[in-house]
């Protein structure tokens, strides 16, 4: 695998040797932007359809006379879901083709990767995918669910359902991690006693809790043990999952749990990374009538999402990209809250008559930067996230969501650890 | 096409099929139908108590109605008159709530409709909890004895004495002995809310004699209560032990079923590879990909068993035009019977291809078969890329592999139970043939001496062909039974390729049982770490370590055969 992995650093070294001898400069009518997003490697299946949402809200705009009198002017680059190489790709971007502002990342640690990058050259990111909050850099714009956009209501919806026992699993990386930890924080604030909450806690030597909940590996396949833990745990009543798992692991885990005939009625499965999007991969009956929490949902019956629905899907069918995917496609709440980040930006370079970072960031930190979206209205906060519509879903046979409840404008709030029970 | 259902199939099919919309033997039907219209049309305000009221009518209708409702699939019509006549859809016909009868239009007509172009009737958090609870309370009364025994449990959990006398009122009437175990069991858990001592102490022997673990919160609650009387807490200590101990058993029984059946999958998917690898020494990287093929394979038998599908291998548009069978239909369940051969030849045809073309020139060569091998996965995999995009097929399991029974407490999934029995049948097939058949025995022969055989008169090429092609239809069966439990896309064979070799390699090259006794060990291990630790990460890391130290202490793995193998 070693082969592989100097390959992209190869194709780099090349590049920028390229980049150098002719100086990539943007003429006077157009203006770069940097797109950041694994177009291949495990990732892609998630990111691709990021770039394509991008590349269809610049051709949008573009066609309505562009930003500032200039036309956007894109600049892909793969981050091949290797962490070290999308930091490298960002200095790229910020200090070889000079763009104003980045669109990407998926992961958070592909995101912690980039921001000394973008800190260090002074750049504008606004990154579209829900994390594990605790972080606020001056460089980076959060359009995405912040813990309390989409945890927290999704915990809120099963305690008022009547929930009283929790069991936390999810893949073992930082944010599944961080999350269950805020949520345990959460739980133990509403009342549910600690013995309620399944999966297990570790704790450090002062005891404090360190990790709460089960953790499996990326890929991991053998679920059996671990459904036999949630039946039981089950058996005694009104117990739910959080599932924070990621990727295609979710679907041996459905597979199991329908095989040992725990239903969305006895013990819902709220799931916090599963979109319309990882849908197209998974076996849609064996998880009929489990729980979503997004921003977005593609079923959101408004003009604007129909407009953007039908605009997209036209856009699709004639996009010169190669290697696009044009049919089946879906929209989900990363690809929305991408778009929604396009245009924010777009509403304040506009308001401050300037593409320099400073200005911009200034205006957006006002307060005062809105779009009304597919997913209803959405406001940048001062703490670089933003105020938007919540929604939970319940999952129907054809992969899409029936929404059961909406919050409406919450508020985001990036640091949580520790706040609960003080309050 | 005549295709003979067998009778498992027959039964679940019948299982399946819708109910018949009118029940003749109903009294309460048409009551319950017009409540229910009434019910769906009302204010949201008026809407939860006209939904408990339903409760109050039992009849088999309600419990799918309001089922549709909840998932949005009741829609409403506007008579010409300006009244709205709620309906539900029936294979795109419309059917009017409050009769069951076909939605007629102006002209007398049934009407019928697009569920896609309709917008359901919304139910707020509020209505179902209430809907909820109505479903709950008409669960008692219904036809299925394992529906009604979860809503008893149910019941006994709430731990509400205003529902001891609706409990001890099935008692009386209640026929099946599974329900009427499960009364008593919520009788005894609803008890222990009393407040009389005496009532608390004898449910908790109730509880403690039945070792009731739904009651295991609820008891361990009173042990640790310091409120509650010194004898009331003593016995639900013992009956906490007793269930504990119950637990005990059920994890331990249950953990052998699990090792056995991770061991059964480690099995299948290795038994290829102790064919290809094992037997002929050939290092096939691709091994996981070619049990994609037969993964695929599946994808596409269930696609031409339902509506076909379309593809764009190569951005060349193909459909592949299906059979149209209905999901809950009998032959559509079959599928599955007809994918395990046809993953056996695709299989088998690639290895057969990869044999001819790529492995046959480096048979003495095993470094330079393991990069050939490794450059082909990488090709298969970009292929399936290109063929079936790169997100996973998704294969519907067929409904006699679904759900569980339960033995004792110890739940054992249908689909796990199958592999055990693929597992005994392919290893048994593929020793019979190794064993018994004339070209076991050319296979055999060429194996140990490839050049005495070949001096013997035996066509040394043809045979390597074949073994190799045998040992990729075995992967190719493996692929359809993975289809069965995890996902199938361009990358899965990476998952299995390392367990795999592991399992061989463990059980000594070229040797079928160590090959079985190393899958089950593995796997059982995989299990006990993983109930002990309770961490499946640190389970897994362990195992790895320890098969390290057992090959420096046995480098040729549990069972070393002398033959044409790695070593010469």
């Amino acid at each position: 695998m070693k082969i592989l992995h100097s390959l992209p650093a190869l194709a780099l070294g090349v590049s920028l040797g390229l980049g150098m001898l002719t100086p990539a400069r943007a003429a006077d009518d157009t203006v770069k932007v940097g797109v950041l997003h694994s177009l291949s490697g495990t990732m892609a299946i998630s990111e691709t359809s990021l770039r394509d949402v991008l590349l269809f809200a610049f051709d949008e705009i573009n066609a309505k006379g562009g930003v500032l009198g200039k036309k956007i002017e894109p600049v892909v680059v793969d981050g091949a879901s290797n962490w070290p190489l999308f930091a490298e790709k960002a200095k790229q971007l910020l200090e070889v083709d000079k763009v104003s502002v980045v669109f990407g990342c998926w992961t958070s640690v592909s995101r912690k990767s980039v921001l000394p990058v973008f800190e260090k050259d002074n750049g504008l990111l606004f990154y579209p995918v829900q994390y594990e909050g605790e972080e606020m850099s001056k460089n980076i714009f959060y359009t995405a669910e912040a813990v309390n956009q989409q945890a927290i209501p999704a915990v809120d919806y099963l305690l008022e359902d009547g929930r009283k026992k929790f069991y936390l699993i999810g893949t073992d990386y930082v944010y599944p991690q961080t999350t269950n930890l805020v949520l345990l924080e959460y739980l133990l604030s509403k009342g549910i006693p600690i013995e309620n909450i399944g999966g297990g806690l570790r704790k450090d030597d002062a005891g404090k809790v360190i990790s709460a909940g089960k953790y499996t590996p990326f890929g991991h396949t053998d679920y059996q043990q671990i459904v036999a833990e949630i039946k039981q745990f089950a058996a005694t009543g009104d117990a739910c999952v959080i599932n924070t798992i990621n990727g295609d692991s979710n679907v041996p885990f459905f597979k199991e749990l329908a095989g040992a005939g725990l239903s969305a009625a006895d013990c819902p499965v709220a799931s916090l990374s599963l979109s319309e999007d990882e849908f197209r991969s998974l076996p849609a009956k064996d998880l009929i009538g489990q729980l979503g929490c997004w921003a977005y949902f593609m079923s959101i019956d408004s003009p604007a999402n129909a407009k953007f629905k039908s605009d997209f899907f036209a856009w699709l069918k004639t996009a010169s990209v190669s290697g696009i995917e044009r049919e089946n496609r879906v929209t989900c709440s990363p690809m929305v809250l991408s778009y929604d980040g396009v245009y924010l930006w777009k509403a304040a370079v506009e308001k401050a008559g300037s593409f320099d970072v400073d200005k911009v960031r200034e205006v957006l930190e006002s307060g005062k930067i809105t779009f009304d979206g597919p997913n209803g209205l959405n406001t940048v906060d001062k703490n670089h996230h933003t105020t938007k519509n919540v929604y939970i879903g319940e999952t129907k046979a054809d992969g899409q969501f029936k929404i059961v409840q909406e919050f409406k404008q919450v508020y985001p709030e990036p640091f949580l650890k520790g706040t609960f029970g003080k309050k | 096409m005549k295709i003979k259902i067998p009778p498992l199939l027959g039964a679940a099919l019948l299982f399946l099929s819708p109910l018949a919309a009118l029940h003749a033997d109903d009294p309460n039907e048409a009551g319950a139908r017009q409540g229910m219209a009434a019910a769906i049309l009302a204010s949201e305000t008026d809407q939860p108590a006209l939904v408990a009221k339903l409760g109050e009518k039992p009849s088999p209708v309600l419990k799918g109605l309001f089922e549709s409702w909840q998932r949005g699939g009741i829609f409403l019509f506007t008579a010409p008159d300006g009244a709205k006549i709620p309906f539900t859809l029936d294979a795109g016909k419309a059917l009017r709530v409050d009769t069951g009868a076909p939605l007629l239009d102006a002209s007398g007509a049934p009407l019928a409709f697009q569920e896609s172009t309709l917008t359901a009737v919304d139910t707020s958090s509020k209505l179902r909890r209430a809907i909820r609870a109505t479903t709950d309370s008409l669960a008692l009364a219904d036809p299925n004895p394992e529906t009604r025994k979860s809503a008893v449990l149910k019941l006994g959990m709430k731990q509400s004495l205003a529902s001891l006398p609706i409990l001890e009122g099935r008692v009386s009437v209640e026929t099946d002995p599974g329900v009427r175990k499960s009364l008593v069991e919520a009788i005894a858990m609803t008890q222990l809310a009393s407040p009389d001592p005496a009532t608390r102490i004898d449910a908790l022997k109730q509880l403690k004699k039945i070792t009731s673990v739904p009651s295991r919160d609820a008891v361990a609650k009173i042990a640790a209560d310091a409120s509650a009387p010194a004898d009331v807490r003593e016995a639900a200590a013992s009956t906490l032990k007793a269930i504990d101990n119950h637990l005990f058993w059920v994890d331990f029984f249950g953990t052998m079923f699990r090792g056995i059946s991770l061991g059964s999958v480690l099995l299948v998917v290795a038994l290829g590879l102790a064919i290809t690898f094992g037997l002929m020494g050939v290092i096939n990287m691709a091994h996981g990909e070619i049990m994609v093929v037969g993964g695929y394979a599946t994808y596409l038998t269930q696609c031409v068993f339902s509506n076909g599908v379309s593809l764009a291998p190569f951005g060349i548009p193909v459909h592949i035009p299906g059979f149209g069978f209905d999901p809950a239909s009998g032959l559509y369940q079959s599928y599955f019977l007809f994918a395990l051969p046809a993953a056996f030849v695709s299989a088998a045809l690639v290895g057969l291809l990869l044999e001819r073309s790529v492995i046959q020139f480096l048979y003495r060569r095993p470094l330079e078969s393991l990069l050939a091998t490794w450059g082909v996965s990488l090709v298969l995999q970009q292929v399936f890329r290109l063929v079936f995009g790169p997100a996973n097929a998704p294969v519907y399991s067929p409904a006699w592999l679904l759900g569980s029974f339960s033995a004792g407490g110890v739940i054992m999934n249908y689909n796990r139970v199958f592999v055990i029995g693929f597992a005994i049948v392919i290893v048994f097939g593929t020793a019979l043939l190794l064993a018994r058949t004339p070209l076991g025995l050319l296979i055999r022969a060429v194996m140990q001496d490839r050049n005495m055989a070949s001096c013997m008169g035996v066509s040394t090429e043809k045979v390597n062909m074949l073994t190799f092609a045998f040992g990729c239809g075995l992967a190719g069966l493996a692929g359809a039974f993975l289809s069965q439990i995890g996902n199938i896309g361009p990358s899965t064979g990476q998952t299995y390729i390392v367990d795999s070799f592991m399992v061989v390699v463990v059980g000594g090259v070229g040797n079928l049982i160590g090959t079985v006794i190393s899958a089950l060990g593995i796997g059982a291990t995989d299990q006990i770490l993983q109930t002990m630790l309770r961490n499946p990460v640190i389970g897994k890391v362990l195992v790895l370590v320890a098969i390290i130290l057992f090959l420096q202490w046995k480098p040729s793995g549990l069972f070393a055969t002398k033959g044409r193998g790695l070593e010469n």
